[in-house]
């Protein structure tokens, strides 16, 4: 019965050397906030704000396919200029239907006093790089510099919306949407087909066990994942929601400070 | 006979194993040639966009009573001087000296640019002019998407010299004509964007 333990132990520590990753220079990148389509890590925003924002964004995206997407931190995590590490965010969110490529990041960090809006490829027409630094200036920065985030948040994302309004058709779903019906299925499609291997399997005596057995299983896995649907902090709408759909960008867009 | 028979099947099997390794690596090979090539127009393409501003910039700043003529003849030269290096827009550059001489040529208009923002400084009237405003944010944003090709081309190439070292790769790449690409390097005038912002009322974010 040794060896089994030893093999048990290594593959515990070859999984750990696997997952532990060497440090990569100073930059960071917080995590997508899916389901929401904005995240305010530096509390300036009340919660109306953002559940107003919310709702916004998420109607945008099924009425237009537009992603919209704001992010407010403290402080940027890299010695980099704010436009290449919008980028990168933009890239690593994947903001923007795939095809598409409509999606915006506005991002601003408070302590650095910094922010930037940068559009997908596909809404380089609609956003170009004057349009956005005319909504960083007199849209946002009046604002800003009196202290009113909420208002200067508010103007930026009124004004991203209406230049991108007459870009694209939606269907009347999110990515966040399609993301969800996808697992749903996924699991009673799990479900349907373990319970008939476990009834061949098991022959009939075990039937009503194998059954329930499964079906607790079910219930457990579709319990897990709709508490992993909703983000930490305040609760979403249940499914659907920002989900990144792929989109990229080339960079463009304008920076400003305040 | 059959200790032929047997010779033959194996052999034959090896070099069947070899032509389909071939076959792959070589189609793997042209697929990341073809990403470099296509990197390589994008770069293309966003310097291009970059040279294309440059007249306007040039018009709406010399509109600007006594601006500095020698600035903006700098501007205008080192944007002529990118247009003469010859460089095939549809295959990336094969030698490093290619790459360098273009790099250095784009180099030299960046460093005239950054000069010429940072001398608008001294113009309150252009500072605050609409139509430079907008060329300014244009340009920022193009320096920005400059930046963003150059990095994606040089993944591309990465990408490229990799397989063509790795195994199998590096033993068809010679025969089947495969060499390894040049990436852009870091040049001093590339590390200061022309990104100039004029908040005189508030103190330098630090």
């Amino acid at each position: 019965m040794r060896y089994p333990r030893i093999l048990l132990f290594l593959l515990i520590i070859l999984t750990a050397a696997l997952r532990a990753t060497p440090a990569r220079a100073a930059e960071i990148i917080p995590p997508s906030p899916k389901p929401h389509y904005i995240v305010d890590e530096a509390h300036v925003l009340p919660g109306s704000t953002l559940t107003a924002i919310d709702r916004q964004l998420e109607d945008f995206e099924r009425t237009t396919s537009n992603q919209i997407v704001v992010a407010v931190y403290p402080h940027m995590q890299s010695d980099d200029s704010i436009a290449a590490y919008a980028v990168r965010m933009f890239q690593a969110w994947k903001i923007g239907q795939k095809s598409k490529n409509n999606g915006v990041l506005l991002l601003v960090f408070i302590d650095d006093r910094k922010m930037n809006i940068t559009p997908g490829y596909g809404l380089e027409g609609a956003l170009p790089d004057a349009t956005c630094k005319a909504i960083i200036e007199k849209e946002i920065k009046p604002h800003f510099k009196t202290g009113d985030y909420d208002g200067g948040v508010r103007a930026g994302v009124n004004a991203i919306i209406s230049a991108t309004k007459g870009e694209y058709k939606g269907n009347n779903f999110t990515i966040g949407d399609a993301a969800f019906g996808f697992l749903i299925c996924a699991f009673v499609i799990a479900a349907i087909v373990g319970c008939i291997v476990l009834q061949s399997y098991r022959g009939t005596i075990y039937n009503n066990r194998g059954n329930s057995l499964w079906w607790t299983l079910l219930w457990m896995m579709a319990n897990s994942s709709s508490g992993s649907g909703s983000s930490g902090g305040w609760s979403s709408g249940g499914g659907g929601g920002f989900s990144g759909g792929g989109g990229s960008t080339g960079g463009g867009g304008a920076s400003g400070s305040w | 006979m059959r200790k032929l028979l047997i010779v033959l099947s194996v052999v034959l099997g090896i070099v069947f194993i070899l032509g389909i390794s071939a076959c792959s690596t070589y189609n793997g090979l042209i697929n990341k040639q073809q990403a470099v090539d296509s990197s390589w127009a994008q770069v293309q393409t966003v310097y291009q966009r970059r040279a294309d501003l440059i007249p306007n910039l040039v018009q709406a700043v010399s509109g600007a009573a006594n601006f500095e003529k020698s600035t903006l003849t700098a501007v205008t030269d080192a944007r002529a001087s990118v247009g003469k290096v010859t460089i095939d827009a549809n295959n990336a550059p094969a030698e490093a000296a290619k790459l360098e001489e273009y790099q250095r040529a784009q180099g030299q208009l960046t460093s005239a640019l950054s000069h010429l923002l940072s001398i608008v400084e001294n113009y309150p009237n252009l500072k605050s002019n609409q139509s430079f405003l907008e060329f300014q944010a244009q340009l920022e944003g193009t320096e920005n998407r400059i930046s963003v090709e150059r990095g994606r081309f040089n993944a591309a190439v990465q990408d490229y010299n990799a397989s063509i070292k790795r195994f199998p790769g590096v033993l068809f790449a010679g025969p089947m004509g495969f060499s390894a690409k040049p990436y852009f390097t870091a040049t001093t005038e590339a590390q200061s964007a022309p990104a100039v912002h004029f908040d005189f009322g508030t103190p330098p974010a630090k």
